[in-house]
């Protein structure tokens, strides 16, 4: 009986230790100055460079969240088709997106001090709200790259969020809402 | 005959107490109450138990069930006792479905003082991140857990408390998540709290209840705390239980049942 709890804290120590890393903050920085290459779309990011083939204006931003992240990131989403993606991590709309900006980074950026591959997951849906396969498409590690400069832009950069939408032209003391 | 029945009381207290899964609350409340019959002769006990825990929670970010098996194994030698228990969950949240480990307890106390209607000692309890901590089983981190705990036995009920200090080992400064796992709750850094009370109402069955929780310190988190309400029948070999919990603060979960047994040789 002695050896089985002896066994039993060998086994947690071993299956500790094989355990993977943790999600961890890059630490990528926003070039100075902000070369506003990597944006949402053109609408709230008007000098962004578009995407090819992900539709009119669509920049890096809309176009990485729409092809690896809102078939679980959705707001219009059931909670029972979500699989799994906490409430109130929707990557639908750039407002919502900024709203977890280091979760975003964490979860999926690569960066000088780390690289995150926790999602999208191995296995994931295809299409939103479908089941999880393992054919879903995963993004590479130069746009994981992207993707933590972007949000460490995009986090700083003012945006007006109200109906009549777009990067805010006024200072700041009026511009909306400041990126968290 | 009266001191015997309070022996088979005290023995029955304490082998819940060592068997129960660490799973269950973080407050050392288990530890608490098998103080209060640990056996002061020099031989050696050994107990085996198991327990069933199902439960619901609807959390901010959250919602869904779990079920879970856990599986432990405790000696005891005079004051000094030890224990290990191993979870196993199948966790559904947000419309996933998973299956995998929880995060494993080592844990031991001693008593320090005791007095015939009473026992004072410390605990101190390593969690071991055996769970992914992505999906929700598990922390995620080490965790270690120091305490203090008292029991006094006067007749058929005993009271018993507890405090203690959790804290996950880990750089609170750069890398704080706040309250998890789903499965079993807790700050990363924070106070941990019981009380409870346990009477004998006969033929071996005895009918308690308590309140646990935690108080974040040092890192932002939530407050919590559970309230329970449980059942045990059995004597000092063999002691099988049921407890009712409800999440009364910081959303740890809705409602979770736990059924335990457990065999002491």
């Amino acid at each position: 009986m002695r050896g089985l709890a002896i066994s039993m804290i060998l086994a947690d120590v071993i299956i500790a230790g094989c355990t993977g890393g943790r999600p961890t903050a890059t630490g990528t920085e926003c070039p100075s100055p902000d070369p506003l290459t990597l944006g949402y779309d053109t609408a709230f990011d008007p000098g962004c460079t578009q995407v090819e083939g992900a539709g009119s204006g669509v920049c890096f931003g809309k176009a990485f969240m729409d092809k690896y992240c809102i078939q679980c990131h959705a707001s219009d989403l059931k909670l029972s088709m979500r699989n799994g993606a906490p409430l109130f991590h929707d990557f639908d709309t750039l407002e919502t997106t900024l709203e977890v900006p280091d979760h975003v980074d964490e979860q999926a950026g690569i960066g000088p001090k780390a690289a995150n591959d926790f999602m999208p997951g191995l296995r994931c849906p295809s299409t939103p709200g479908g089941p999880r396969d393992m054919d879903c498409v995963q993004p590479t590690d130069a746009e994981r790259q992207q993707l933590s400069e972007w949000i460490a832009c995009a986090r700083h950069r003012k945006y007006n969020f109200r109906p009549d939408a777009g990067v805010a032209d006024a200072p700041a003391s009026d511009a909306g809402i400041d990126a968290p | 005959m009266m001191g015997m029945a309070r022996q088979v009381v005290v023995a029955g207290i304490a082998l819940a107490g060592l068997t129960t899964p660490a799973f269950a609350d973080h407050d050392h409340a288990g530890m608490a109450m098998s103080s209060s019959g640990t056996d002061v002769g020099s031989t050696s006990a050994v107990a085996v138990g198991m327990s069933f825990v199902a439960a619901q929670f609807d959390t901010m970010y959250y919602a869904g069930s779990y079920q879970g098996v856990v599986p432990s194994v405790s000696w005891s030698r005079g004051a000094w006792s030890a224990s290990a228990s191993l979870s196993m969950y199948h966790l559904d949240e947000n419309g996933l479905g998973v299956y995998g480990l929880g995060d494993s307890m080592v844990h031991g106390h001693v008593d320090v003082l005791g007095v015939p209607w009473g026992r004072v000692g410390v605990a101190a309890m390593i969690m071991v991140p055996s769970a992914n901590g992505q999906n929700g089983l598990g922390m995620g981190h080490l965790m270690v857990m120091p305490s203090a705990w008292t029991v006094a036995t006067l007749h058929a009920v005993t009271l018993s408390a507890s405090a203690g200090f959790s804290r996950a080992l880990v750089d609170l400064a750069d890398h704080v998540h706040g309250i998890w796992p789903l499965v079993d709750p807790m700050n990363m850094s924070e106070i941990t709290w019981s009380g409870g009370a346990d009477v004998g109402v006969g033929r071996g069955v005895h009918a308690g209840g308590r309140l646990f929780g935690g108080y974040p310190i040092g890192a932002p988190g939530i407050d919590r705390v559970i309230a329970a309400a449980r059942v045990s029948w059995g004597g000092s070999r063999v002691l099988t239980g049921g407890e009712l919990q409800a999440g009364l603060a910081g959303d740890p979960f809705t409602i979770r049942g736990v059924v335990d047994t457990a065999l002491r040789f």
